[in-house]
């Protein structure tokens, strides 16, 4: 089965998990996390550092889910995605208090790695290659590098500029360029 | 007052997303979201394709202690927890399948918090897959070159007792190292072992807590001086 027909299938079982937690099956919520619930610890893992603190907000992610799984719908994205982003949303939300250090993003693949290896490691909602693949692709190593400490690790601007220790001001253009140059790949 | 600039617009829901657009005016961003159709829709574009950047997340399995609290807070009945593998890290077998194993299970002196056995899994051609480290009490599974393999699968490790069923000692992570506590089945299973097998599982491994394929792989275990 090719990496696009994988994506599809799992899209369409969380999808009809979803709707039957909207139903209040919770065999539909315990399936659910099964699936789910390794990639979502290890994002919010990432940004949250602290183990128990991550436990604690997958819990709130998934009693999330089960409260809001109604207001999914496929036309509205993908299921992942969806869940995704409550997961980081809640973590950014903890680290208003949580956090004072920053977070480096020790163990993505190298860029040289990934060019080949890519996928085969990408988890199964990953959907390989493609659009998006290309346009990630045309992004400066540092617009990558920032966004990727930004979206995987949680970092704000300012934890960004520490870490690389480049000026604020130029890890936001840096920010600001790869977003534009994403938005205008994407959309062409 | 609320942008009417669609291109700012986006802007504030790419950053939001991203996870830049912190304090008083995150917070102002989520008000105006939930109340605004251009604002959701722009959010989605951005959390569908930035997620692209986890890629190279590597799945953790949460203990069970919190899908427990999740039953909990939900006052869910019914629905029991399985015993699930530490850490399921999606792997599969269609390039492994014809490469060969050995695997040398090195006995030592027990004691506490001691290595009480090394197993290294490789290929006819040397190439180590998986080194796996049995103290007491402990497993400690370094992962090593892995050919290309699918993501719809993992590998499980599983103790073959004499006269006994197999026991799961988890799922086998395909990069760095993977650590769990042993279970007193799992001891006592390894101590009665002749044997180690691996099978192709579900993500996650078996969801039956038996091997739900043929072993792919079956080691024997050697005591060593």
């Amino acid at each position: 089965m090719s990496a696009a027909a994988q994506s599809a299938d799992l899209d369409e079982q969380l999808q009809s998990l979803l709707d039957r937690c909207a139903a209040a099956d919770a065999s539909a919520l315990e399936r659910l996390y099964e699936l789910a619930s390794p990639f979502l610890f290890a994002c919010l893992t990432r940004i949250l550092r602290r183990r128990a603190l991550a436990e604690e907000a997958l819990q709130d992610v998934f009693v999330s889910i089960w409260q809001r799984a109604g207001q999914f719908h496929s036309s509205r994205g993908r299921p992942m995605a969806w869940m995704m982003s409550i997961a980081r949303y809640r973590a950014i939300d903890l680290l208003r208090h949580e956090r004072s250090a920053p977070v480096l993003v020790p163990d993505l693949p190298e860029r040289a790695e990934s060019a080949d290896d890519s996928k085969d490691d990408a988890a199964p909602w990953m959907p390989a290659g493609g659009l998006l693949e290309r346009c990630l692709a045309l992004l400066t190593d540092h617009q990558r590098n920032c966004l990727e400490l930004a979206f995987v690790g949680g970092n704000s601007h300012e934890d960004i500029s520490r870490l690389t220790g480049n000026p604020l001001g130029t890890v936001k253009s840096w920010i600001r360029r790869g977003l534009q140059s994403l938005r205008q790949c994407l959309e062409s | 007052m609320a942008p009417q600039d669609p291109y700012l617009i986006d802007s504030l829901a790419a950053e939001y997303v991203l996870g830049t657009l912190r304090g008083p005016a995150r917070r102002r961003f989520e008000k105006w979201r939930s109340t605004t159709p251009l604002v959701q829709e722009r959010c989605r574009f951005w959390e569908e394709n930035l997620m692209q950047l986890a890629k190279g997340v590597r799945p953790i399995r949460p203990p069970p202690r919190v899908w427990q609290g999740i039953r909990a807070r939900l006052n869910l009945a019914g629905a029991e927890p399985r015993r699930r593998p530490a850490r399921a890290l999606a792997i599969a077998a269609s390039v492994l399948l014809v490469a060969g194993l050995s695997a040398l299970l090195y006995w030592r002196s027990l004691g506490p918090g001691k290595l009480v056995e090394v197993a290294t899994v490789a290929t006819p051609t040397g190439s180590q897959l998986w080194k796996v480290d049995v103290y007491s009490g402990r497993l400690i599974v370094h992962a090593g070159q892995l050919p290309a393999h699918r993501t719809d699968r993992d590998y499980e490790l599983w103790a073959l007792p004499a006269g006994g069923k197999p026991v799961s000692l988890g799922v086998l992570p395909t990069t760095g190292t993977a650590q769990r506590s042993l279970t007193a089945v799992q001891q006592q299973a390894l101590a009665n072992a002749a044997q180690v097998a691996v099978t192709v599982e579900p993500l996650g491994g078996s969801p039956t807590g038996q091997p739900t394929s043929t072993p792919i792989f079956v080691a024997p275990l050697r005591a060593s001086s």
